[in-house]
C-alpha cells in the first residue's frame, strides 16, 4: 500500500510517500517546507514566504513530491485534521480532500498526536522491535505536552497533560531570557552540556500532585526571576540551562514513571519535537532500565522528532488497516480534535 | 482600575470580576512581560463564562478558539503573537471573519508584535500587567 501523506497543523508544510512493502515501511518522499526554497519552485513569483503560510508552499510541494497528475501510484490520502491551528490544518485538509475526491482514492484524517506517536513505528518496523500493548506515551512538543495510555491501535486514554505551557514551549522562552536564539531546545540542551544540573534549584512544578499533569508556567518566570536576581548569569548561561533542563526532565521522567506503576504497561514510546533531547531520552531511558527491566523503550529517529508527514502517514496506513476512512464530502479540519478513546 | 495579586489564584479573581464587564465585540490586549500572569488572567475570564477544559498557553499554537455558551456571547479567542517576526504574519489566521462576528471576545498577548499602522485590531479595553516579585503582580485594567 502507498500512502500519500498532509500535514499542515502549525508552521510546518510537509509531505510524504510511503510504501509498505512486505511488512516493511519504506519512506520514499519526505518533504518540509521550511528545508525548501519554495520561492525557486515557483518562479520568483512570490518573493518570500512568511511562517504558515501554508497556501503558498501547498502546490509548489505537491509537484516537489514527484505524484503523478491522475494520482494511479497512490493507494491512500492521510492528512492531519487536528488539533492545530485552523487557517493552517485547513489547507492540508481541503488539497486532501479535493485529491481523495478527483482521484477517487480513500480519504484518512489522522490526529496530529497520533501522528506523533507513530512517528516511533517507522523505525520499530525496520528493526522488527514494535512497541507492546498497552503504551505509555510521552508526548512533548512545542505546542503539547500530554501523557497517554495506548491499549491498542487506535486505542487511547488521556492520563494527563500540561495546565498551561508546553514543555518545548518553556525551552523556547527561556532560551529567549537568555539571549539565546529560537528554537530553543537544541541551544539550550547544547549550552547545558558545559553547566551543572545541581548549580540551581528551580521548582519541579506539578511534583507530587497526585495526578498526572504538568505545569511549565512557574519553572519559567523562576527562571526569570532568578535571572533578574542573578544578572551574571545572563552571560554564565551554561548552569541556568543545564538546571532548567534538569528541573524540565525530572518533572517529565517523574510523571511518566508514575504512569507506568499506575497502568503497567509493556512498553513505553516517547516523541515529539522535545524528544530530541538527549538528556530525556537517556535520563528516562536509563530509569525504565533500572526500574522497569521489561518494559521496551523507543522513541523517533532525530529526524522524526519534529512536525513531519511521514508519521502522519505511517498512522495512516496503520488506520487504513483497520478501514478507517473519511468522507471527502464531510471531513471539516477541528482545531480541538481529541484522540478517540 | 489598580489590582495587586499575590497569587494566580487571586490573578484569576479579578478575571472573574473583570469578565463581567466584557461584550461581545471586545478586544482586550494583555500586555506584560513573560510569566507576569496573562495566560492565568484567560484561563479566570474563561472559568467565570463556565469554560470548564483545560485554557492552555496560545504561544505555539497561536490562536486558541473556546466555544461558551453565554447568551451574547458565542465565543472566546486566545491569540498571542509572541511568536511572530513580522505583523504580516497575522493575515495568515484570516481573522475578517471573526472579527465581523459581534458574539466573539478576543484576548490578546502580545498584541504589539501582529499590529501595525494599518491593523484591524483596535483594543477596546487594555490591560497591563507588572511584575513586583516572585509572587506579587499589578495588574492595570483600562
Amino acid at each position: 500500500m502507498r500512502i500519500l501523506a498532509i500535514e499542515s497543523s502549525c508552521d510546518e508544510t510537509a509531505f510524504a510517500i510511503i510504501c509498505e512493502q512486505d511488512g516493511k515501511i519504506v519512506v520514499e518522499k519526505n518533504l518540509l517546507a521550511t528545508q525548501i526554497e519554495i520561492h525557486k519552485l515557483y518562479g520568483g513569483v512570490v518573493p518570500e514566504v512568511a511562517a504558515r503560510e501554508h497556501v503558498s508552499a501547498i502546490f509548489p510541494m505537491l509537484m516537489e513530491s514527484g505524484v503523478s497528475r491522475d494520482g494511479h501510484e497512490i493507494d491512500a490520502i492521510a492528512v492531519t485534521a487536528g488539533p492545530g491551528l485552523v487557517p493552517a490544518l485547513r489547507i492540508g485538509v481541503e488539497l486532501a480532500k479535493t485529491l481523495a475526491w478527483i482521484w477517487k482514492k480513500p480519504l484518512i484524517a489522522v490526529n496530529h498526536l497520533e501522528g506523533h506517536i507513530y512517528s516511533v513505528w517507522h523505525h520499530a518496523i525496520m528493526t522488527t522491535k514494535e512497541p507492546m500493548f498497552p503504551s505509555v506515551c510521552l508526548l512533548v512538543s512545542g505546542g503539547h505536552t500530554e501523557l497517554l495510555l495506548m491499549r491498542d491501535h487506535g486505542d487511547y486514554q488521556m492520563l494527563g497533560m500540561t495546565r498551561d505551557d508546553a514543555a518545548g514551549e518553556a525551552f523556547d522562552k527561556v532560551a529567549n531570557l537568555l539571549g539565546l536564539g529560537y528554537p530553543g531546545g537544541p541551544i539550550i540542551s547544547k549550552t547545558a552540556l558545559a553547566g551543572d544540573p545541581n548549580a540551581i534549584t528551580f521548582p519541579r512544578p506539578m511534583h507530587g500532585s497526585g495526578d498526572l499533569d504538568f505545569s511549565f508556567s512557574g519553572l519559567k518566570t523562576a527562571v526569570r526571576v532568578h535571572l533578574e536576581a542573578n544578572p551574571i548569569d545572563r552571560v554564565n548561561t551554561a548552569n541556568v540551562c543545564a538546571s532548567f533542563q534538569q528541573a524540565v526532565v525530572d518533572s517529565l521522567v517523574d510523571k511518566t514513571l508514575t504512569a507506568v506503576l499506575q497502568h503497567h504497561p509493556r512498553s513505553v514510546i516517547l516523541s515529539g519535537g522535545v524528544s530530541a533531547n538527549q538528556a530525556l531520552r537517556s535520563i528516562l531511558h536509563d530509569k525504565l532500565e533500572k526500574q522497569f527491566p521489561d518494559i521496551t523503550f523507543h522513541a523517533p529517529d532525530l529526524a522524526l522528532t519534529g512536525d513531519n508527514a511521514v508519521m502522519i502517514a505511517v498512522a495512516g496506513l496503520f488506520q487504513a488497516k483497520r478501514n478507517q476512512f473519511v468522507d471527502p464530502l464531510a471531513l471539516v479540519a477541528d482545531p480541538n480534535m481529541r484522540l478517540a478513546s | 482600575m489598580l489590582y495587586s495579586s499575590t497569587s494566580q489564584q487571586q490573578t484569576k479573581e479579578i478575571a472573574h470580576t473583570f469578565a463581567k464587564t466584557l461584550v461581545g465585540g471586545d478586544i482586550v490586549f494583555l500586555d506584560g512581560d513573560l510569566g507576569a500572569g496573562k495566560t492565568t488572567f484567560t484561563q479566570g475570564v474563561l472559568e467565570s463564562f463556565g469554560y470548564t477544559e483545560p485554557v492552555r498557553s496560545p504561544t505555539f499554537s497561536i490562536m486558541n478558539i473556546y466555544p461558551i455558551n453565554r447568551g451574547l456571547i458565542s465565543k472566546v479567542i486566545h491569540l498571542d503573537f509572541y511568536r511572530f517576526n513580522s505583523p504580516d504574519e497575522i493575515r495568515t489566521l484570516g481573522l475578517e471573519d471573526f472579527l465581523e462576528d459581534p458574539k466573539i471576545i478576543f484576548l490578546i498577548e502580545w498584541p504589539e508584535k501582529g499590529t501595525g499602522d494599518m491593523s484591524s485590531l483596535v483594543p477596546t479595553k487594555t490591560i497591563h500587567f507588572r511584575t513586583i516579585s516572585e509572587n506579587e503582580r499589578e495588574i492595570n485594567i483600562n
